[in-house]
Parts: structure tokens; C-alpha cells; sequence
């Protein structure tokens, strides 16, 4: 590959030569070189793939760059389901199917976990095969286009040429003749962007699917078993078919590195970095932490040890880490079992193993239930008696807390002493609404 | 009213009078102010205006600390369809510069910063069910919070219409 051989040849052209022209700086000062008004220009890769430490280190740079400053950063996170910060992920994700921090011990300790970034926009996936790129730069000459074609150009340079933009922001890529059988889409998405705007200054973050292991199945966390019973403010993803880059290389060369190269060479050539940056760029090959400045720029390696350093760092990774955030900052949703006037979709039918006069309502805001409507009698006004008692029982309890166990608890508290409602029938629906909503 | 008027600070009043109605008036009661002040909207009422280098607004109520705050029509068309806005809760201080709220647009999320401190009286409910209300109207039925300002005099510093159009047009 052309772009592989030029990286070759660069690790032994420029490399000696290039020391005389910067140095290099304990790690423990990166935040003070971060935030140096004439660091103009910062390239930085990630040692983490922890992703709530990568998108704190981004946002302290968003918030503590100087404001004509321009950075690039790149990092691959472990595997993630990320949510846009107005989304709700009892609609977006499986939570059956990642780590389940609300009730750590649980099992399935290597999961996929779930991240609420502070950005906009829809859920995606991330695994090793993922780059995520970052570009903070000043909003006045800020486009949502930008660095996405940026991105676009890299990827050219490595041979993905049937990469394009589009009107969504995204990475799209048409498949390969050769593929373009019936069932093939037009375009798969490769890439989706999401943007944060501060005063002076405009974050726009990207995802890329390089060479996903996952990439046939990664719909499976992002399907919630709820969604035909959620009606939900908010953000609601938009879904589309994905694709790897390396799909559509047929190259055995392809290399996450050569795509990272060429992305910090077109961030130089858009930003006009000086040629001492890139040489160092080329040659860092994020194995270990480094970081070197020179008068106007700074560039290295960062990871969890800024997390450990900065105050500011570490109280960001504690705050995405926080259920308050990832769960009570939902915005207001309904879940109801049954057709209202608000969501009138026709309901898929209850277990079996539930009485088919069985209701379930539930209005939340904040992540808490504000409202509640649950019963089971076919009658009436036994059913309103029961939607009452259970109403007090759950009003105000957080639903990312509700266990299978609390589930039963709660309804059997509720519904106790009702006619026809046995230990057995409370167990059927605790286990129904638990599967659902995020009890496991 | 009585209420209103003590919560009002007698020096932060003056300041906020002089600037643009000129020596005549001094300290005059705000049904007095003259119509047809430039800087002021259209009301007779004294309702001043102010708005900030990053496209807020905030329109204290007829001569009162109680002010609401929202984003610029500028601001509503450069950001697009707006798909959700995150409110301030009733109580919430903030302080200047600080967000009181954030709206999200094309996959853009922006803070809603409060020009000046103060303490929230409440968030746009128009706005939960009807975002777009911002896009429509984005200095009227958009607005997005409504606060009690800690100190009017605060709003001085802030830019006049005249001198935010100029922030555009660089």
C-alpha cells in the first residue's frame, strides 16, 4: 500500500533529525501544556480505551484549550454502546446485553458497557476496530462538515476511495461492485459524527468503523427489547446499515495505524501544523506515554494516567461513570403495555403466563416513575384499586434501581390481599417488566 | 409589586437607567421612561434588553429583577432544527456564564449559558413538548428560562442590539 511504504520510509527519514526541534515533557505536565495560550496546535492519541477516560480528557480539552487553538485526538475505546446526551438508554440499548453497573457483580464483567457522552446525537457502537476521532477547534470557523471530509481524505489515502459525506454528517461508503448483490444497500455508514458547542469553541467527535470484529452483530446492544412499548422526549437514533473500511479494501496491508497517520496529516494540512509535529506524529507509535511541545505546539500520548493527575480530568470520568448521569439524565418517557392516546402502536401481546387483563403504565421523568398505572383484574374497579396501591408503592422510585427483586417486592406490596393475585402471578410480571426495563 | 420594588437595589436601579436614557431622567420610576428609546423593544414598559457574545438574550420584565433568557434568532437559524432542550429546574442558581439550560440540535449539543447570576423561577414548559418553538420563535415563545436577577446592575455589561448585530457580522 502507498501509504504504507511512505510511513516506512518516514520512520527513518525524519525521526533523528527532528529531536532538535522539540522536546520532550513529563507527563505530568500535559494539563499546563494543554492549556498554554500558545499551544495553537495539539495532536494527541489515547493510551486508554477506557471510554469514559478518553471523552474526559476531550472534554477537558474543550474546556481548557486556548480558544483559537486547534486539536486533534484520536482513540479507540473497549467495546461500548455510547448514547447521545438526550437519549434514553432503556430505548437505545440492551442493557441485557452489557455490563450492568447497576449492580456491579453481576456478571458478565467484560461486557460491552453503556456511556452517556455529553455530545448530541444518536447511539452507536464502539469496539477495537473503531477509531474515534476529535477535532476541537474555534466555532466561528466551524462547519459540521469539516472534519468529517477531513476524515474522508484519509481514507482515500489509504485506498477506501468510495468513502463520501453525507447529508447527515456521516461516513458513508458504497460497496464494492463485486458485493452489489440484491440485498446489499446503496451505502453502508462508516463513520457518524455528534457535535458539542461552548462559547468560542466546537467539538465535533466521530466515530470510524475501520475493522470492527463485531460488525455483523453490533445491532444486538443497540436493539432494546422496550422499544415497541416506549414513547420517549428526546433524541431518537436514526438506524442505518454499517460497514468496515476494511470491507473494501481488498489489501492485506490495511492497518488502523496508516489510517490514524493519514487522518494527523490531513488535520496538518487543513490546520497548517508545523512540519515538526507531523514528523514527531509519524513517528509516535502510541506505545507508551510521551508528550513533546514545541513554542506553538503540543503533541504525545495520553491515557488514565491524566485521569489520575488532573482533578478536573478525574471529576469528568466520575461524572460520566455516575448512574445520575448515565440514567436520571433521560429525558421524560412513557412505557405502556397497552395502546394510549399519546403512543397508539399496537402492543405486542403479553407473556402467556400473564393474565390478559394485565395493564402496565409507567410515566417517567428524571429516570424516576412520576406515574403509574398497574393491575391485572379484568375488573374495573378492582383493577383501579390495584393501579392505586401499587402507584404509592412506586411513585418516585428510580427505574435504573428497580431490580427483578424490587419489582417483586413493590408489586407484591401493591397488589397483596387482590383477588386472584398469588406470589406466582407477581413473579411472572417482576420477571416480565425486569427483562424489559433493565432489572437483570 | 412591593415585593418586586424591595428586591430591587436602589443603586443597581440608577445604574441600570442611565445608560440608555440620557441625564434627564435620573432615577425615574420605570412608567416614565420616554418611548421609542432605541436599544429598548417595543413595549412601552421599561423592558430592557441585553444579549451576549455567544447568542443569548435576557429581557428583564417592567423594571423589575425578574428577566427571561433565551438564544438569538441568530443562533436558532446557525444551529437548525432543534430537536430537544434540556430546562433548568425551579431554585437552580447559576452564575454568569453558566449553563442554564442546553438545546440540541443536528446532533449538536450547546449550552444555554445565563448572562447574569441569579436564581431560576422556572424552565419553558412549551418547550418539552414542542422544541421547536425555538426555531419559530426564538425570542418570544422560545424562551427558555425565566430567573430572578441577583444583581440588574450586572445586565450594564452586557451588549446592546446594536452592538450584538455587530458581533455577526465578523
Amino acid at each position: 500500500m502507498l501509504a504504507r511504504g511512505w510511513l516506512a520510509s518516514s520512520l527513518h527519514s525524519g525521526a533523528r533529525r527532528s529531536v532538535r526541534h522539540n522536546s520532550s515533557y513529563p507527563l505530568d505536565r500535559f494539563a499546563e501544556l494543554a492549556r498554554r495560550p500558545s499551544s495553537q496546535h495539539q495532536i494527541y492519541q489515547s493510551l486508554s480505551t477506557d471510554p469514559y477516560v478518553n471523552l474526559s480528557i476531550e472534554h477537558f480539552l474543550l474546556e481548557n484549550a486556548p480558544a483559537d487553538s486547534s486539536i486533534l485526538f484520536l482513540y479507540i475505546n473497549r467495546p461500548c454502546v455510547v448514547i447521545g446526551r438526550n437519549q434514553n438508554p432503556w430505548l437505545e440499548t440492551d442493557l441485557r446485553a452489557l455490563y450492568n453497573d447497576r449492580r456491579p457483580g453481576a456478571g458478565k464483567d467484560d461486557a460491552a458497557v453503556y456511556v452517556r457522552r455529553r455530545s448530541g446525537g444518536g447511539a452507536v457502537f464502539h469496539d477495537e476496530g473503531n477509531l474515534n476521532y476529535s477535532v476541537i477547534s474555534p466555532r466561528t470557523s466551524f462547519t459540521r462538515n469539516k472534519h468529517a471530509e477531513m476524515v474522508v481524505r484519509a481514507l482515500h489515502c489509504v485506498g477506501a476511495v468510495n468513502t463520501s459525506v453525507n447529508d447527515r454528517h456521516d461516513i458513508v461508503m458504497t460497496p464494492p461492485e463485486t458485493h452489489n448483490g440484491r440485498n446489499e444497500p446503496p451505502f453502508r455508514k462508516v463513520s457518524g459524527s455528534a457535535f458539542k458547542l461552548t462559547r468560542h469553541r466546537a467539538l465535533h467527535h466521530g466515530t470510524c468503523l475501520l475493522d470492527s470484529p463485531n460488525i455483523h452483530d453490533l445491532g444486538r446492544f443497540l436493539r432494546s427489547p422496550a422499544r415497541g412499548h416506549i414513547l420517549a422526549k428526546g433524541v431518537e437514533s436514526v438506524r442505518s446499515p454499517v460497514g468496515n473500511v476494511s470491507s473494501a479494501l481488498a489489501d492485506s496491508f490495511f492497518s488502523m495505524q496508516a489510517v490514524m497517520d493519514n487522518v494527523v496529516e490531513e488535520f496538518a494540512r487543513l490546520y497548517g501544523v508545523h512540519a515538526d509535529v507531523v514528523r514527531r506524529a509519524r513517528r509516535a507509535h502510541a506505545v507508551e506515554p510521551e508528550i513533546f511541545a514545541g513554542d506553538s505546539w503540543v503533541m504525545g500520548t495520553v491515557g488514565e494516567v491524566q485521569g489520575d493527575q488532573d482533578p478536573e480530568i478525574g471529576k469528568g470520568i466520575a461524572e460520566l461513570r455516575s448512574l445520575e448521569w448515565k440514567y436520571t439524565q433521560t429525558p421524560q418517557f412513557t412505557f405502556s403495555t397497552y395502546p394510549t392516546e399519546d403512543d397508539p402502536r399496537e402492543r405486542a401481546p403479553l407473556p402467556a403466563s400473564l393474565p390478559p387483563s394485565t395493564r402496565v403504565f409507567l410515566r417517567l421523568k428524571h429516570g424516576a416513575i412520576i406515574e403509574s398505572n398497574i393491575s391485572v383484574s379484568p375488573d374495573v374497579s378492582v383493577a383501579s384499586d390495584q393501579a392505586s396501591r401499587v402507584n404509592e408503592v412506586l411513585n418516585g422510585q428510580k427505574l435504573h434501581e428497580i431490580t427483578v427483586e424490587r419489582w417483586t417486592e413493590m408489586l407484591r406490596q401493591g397488589l397483596a390481599g387482590s383477588n386472584g393475585v398469588d406470589d406466582a402471578l407477581v413473579q411472572e410480571l417482576a420477571d416480565y417488566l425486569g427483562d424489559l426495563l433493565g432489572g437483570n | 409589586m412591593a415585593a418586586v420594588a424591595r428586591s430591587i437595589r436602589p443603586s443597581a436601579f440608577r445604574a441600570l437607567a442611565q445608560r440608555p436614557l440620557a441625564p434627564s431622567l435620573g432615577a425615574a420610576p420605570a412608567f416614565r421612561f420616554p418611548r421609542g428609546t432605541r436599544s429598548f423593544s417595543q413595549s412601552p414598559l421599561a423592558q430592557v434588553k441585553k444579549y451576549t457574545e455567544s447568542h443569548e438574550w435576557i429581557e428583564l420584565a417592567d423594571g423589575s429583577n425578574i428577566a427571561k433568557i433565551g438564544i438569538t434568532k441568530y443562533a436558532a437559524n446557525s444551529l437548525g432544527d432543534v430537536v430537544f432542550v434540556e430546562l433548568p429546574e425551579a431554585d437552580l442558581e447559576v452564575g454568569a456564564g453558566e449553563p442554564v439550560g442546553a438545546v440540541e440540535s443536528v446532533k449538536s449539543a450547546s449550552d444555554v449559558l445565563s448572562p447574569v447570576a441569579g436564581k431560576v423561577i422556572r424552565g419553558n414548559a412549551v418547550l418539552e413538548d414542542d422544541a421547536k418553538t425555538i426555531n419559530a420563535s426564538a425570542e418570544g415563545d422560545g424562551w427558555i428560562a425565566e430567573i430572578e436577577v441577583a444583581d440588574v446592575a450586572e445586565l450594564d455589561a452586557l451588549l446592546d442590539e446594536a452592538a450584538y448585530n455587530e458581533t455577526l457580522d465578523h
